[in-house]
């Protein structure tokens, strides 16, 4: 399962049309599509949204990998579900709710699943945000997926030691976490200490404003995907309100 | 006995990391796996305590099927060391470290007691019982990391690259480990890239390439077959090497063998 969630979330580069385009028209294509979503409010409206959704997905060749990581936040979607059908909302606006809770992650997903890190930081750095903020958040999206390496690793140990995670009552299940929480936590910061020296070794701060590699650029492409975004999602709302 | 039948694994992003693997390891035996990175050396392992189920063909533990039952309890007879110890070492004393693992396979209290005392002796970590596992040195971890698993007594011992990051002492009770629980007729698997240390052991080696088994056999026979080395992208050990160049029948072992062999002119 943690294989899964691994898989969901890491980046990998493909050779799409849409992996090729500029960050910054991904972006906007991701917050165009999150905002569409968090719009509409009828069950129809919001499946529209993931017929939206999985165009862009289906032509960056990553429906399937985004299946996975919108499998498990069906888990709270069903939640949300529970609860506003519990405080007395009827079925239909709960699933409503519940959907779009879904169709949010997925809009969200599409520019985490087509953008490498590296691409994500130059954006960041392009809005002028703090180096280091830059850097942390950056290092930050980096290190889930050796965590979660990291956390495979660890689970793989202490089971040979005889620890069964899922057994026993509540207060037991919450006990056979902590061997497992303990060398996680010291993993990630042993890491961040080498880290932070190894970029200091590199003379990270050195200069105040460091040079890029890579310059961002705004090709025709880039253009019309981001006029489409924003004229559809316009277009969208309008007709959301009217009908 | 460690039985794998025809087994093939094949990863959950569609890697064959195992192609149809037939072997045989008795209890008592000593045998050590090499392999270049990647050749499914510990996808092997991990096998053998149930961590992972074969995808075609089965894997018998003294005849249960590994897909039958839990791997706690095929852990208790194999015991497997992972490579890095801060990925298991997490409790605030040394001794609280080996009591875990007594603990889970469900010891009552004065069996833990005399097998944590026993233990702590044989690994020469007394003086260290009360220190946070953390704080110790990478020589001490990895010893502990052992001791742990050694405690609950199991029937084979299962390193994974032992040797990393060990200085000479460390190697040296190494050895004195192996050879110990030899004589108490236990079994030992052994996975390393240090050729130099597997060397001496004079093992039944197994020859891992692309997640097939390329040869099962002596190491006198595995380290001198050049060719095969050369498959599996694996140095041929300094001795080895040397007794090559010699053009020996039978290589030199250690160095005591091959100084007396060759005082004597043989």
């Amino acid at each position: 399962m943690a294989y899964m969630l691994a898989e969901g979330l890491t980046f990998r580069y493909e050779d799409s049309p849409i992996h090729r385009r500029d960050p910054r028209a991904k972006l906007l294509l991701s917050i165009c599509l999150f905002i569409v979503a968090l719009s509409s409010n009828s069950v129809i409206h919001i499946l529209i949204v993931f017929a939206l959704i999985s165009i862009p997905a289906m032509i960056a060749n990553i429906l399937k990998r985004m299946a996975k990581t919108l499998i498990f936040s069906l888990t709270f979607s069903v939640f949300i579900f529970v609860v506003n059908f519990a405080v007395g909302y009827d079925v239909i606006y709960s699933l409503t709710l519940a959907l779009r809770f879904i169709a949010i992650v997925a809009a969200a997903s599409l520019f985490f699943l087509t953008t490498s890190p590296d691409e994500l930081e130059y954006v960041m750095r392009w809005m002028k945000l703090p180096r280091d903020f830059v850097f942390a958040f950056v290092t930050a999206v980096r290190f889930v997926p050796v965590l979660l390496l990291d956390l495979l690793q660890i689970l793989d140990a202490q089971k040979s030691r005889g620890l069964e995670v899922e057994r026993g009552g509540p207060v037991k299940r919450i006990k056979n976490l902590i061997p497992i929480l303990i060398p996680l936590i010291v993993n990630a910061l042993i890491r961040s200490g080498e880290l932070a020296e190894a970029m200091e070794a590199r003379g990270y701060g050195a200069v105040k404003r460091p040079t890029s590699l890579y310059v961002l650029s705004f090709d025709k492409w880039d253009v019309i995907l981001s006029s489409l975004s924003v004229i559809g999602s316009v277009i969208f709302i309008y007709l959301s309100f009217l009908l | 006995m460690i039985k794998f039948e025809s087994v093939t694994f094949i990863r959950p992003n569609g890697v064959i990391a195992l192609k149809d693997i037939n072997l045989e390891i008795e209890k008592n035996e000593l045998v050590t796996i090499v392999g270049a990175n990647g050749a499914g050396k510990t996808t092997l392992l991990k096998h053998m305590n149930g961590l992972l189920k074969p995808t075609k063909g089965r894997v018998l533990i003294d005849g249960v099927d590994t897909r039958k039952t839990s791997v706690a309890s095929l852990s208790k007879k194999i015991g497997l060391v992972f490579q890095n110890p801060d990925h298991q070492l997490f409790s605030e004393s040394v001794e609280a470290e080996i009591v875990f693992g007594l603990k889970n396979f469900g010891f009552d209290e004065r069996e833990i007691k005399r097998r944590t005392e026993k233990i702590l002796e044989f690994f020469g970590l007394k003086e260290l019982r009360d220190r946070a596992p953390l704080t110790l040195s990478g020589g001490e971890k990895k010893r502990l990391c052992i001791a742990a698993v050694l405690a609950w007594d199991p029937d084979v011992l299962v390193l994974d690259e032992p040797t990393v990051g060990q200085d000479l002492q460390n190697r040296l009770k190494l050895y004195e480990v192996i050879n110990e629980l030899r004589r108490r007729g236990k079994g030992v698997i052994i996975v390393s890239h240090d050729i130099e240390f597997l060397w001496p052991l004079q093992a039944r080696t197994i020859v891992m390439a692309d997640g097939k088994i390329l040869k099962d056999g002596p190491a006198y026979e595995v380290f001198m077959d050049r060719g095969l080395l050369k498959a599996a992208r694996i140095r041929q050990p300094q001795l080895a090497e040397l007794s090559t160049k010699l053009s020996l029948n039978f290589p030199f072992k250690g160095v005591e063998d091959a100084v007396e062999r060759l005082l004597r002119g043989s």
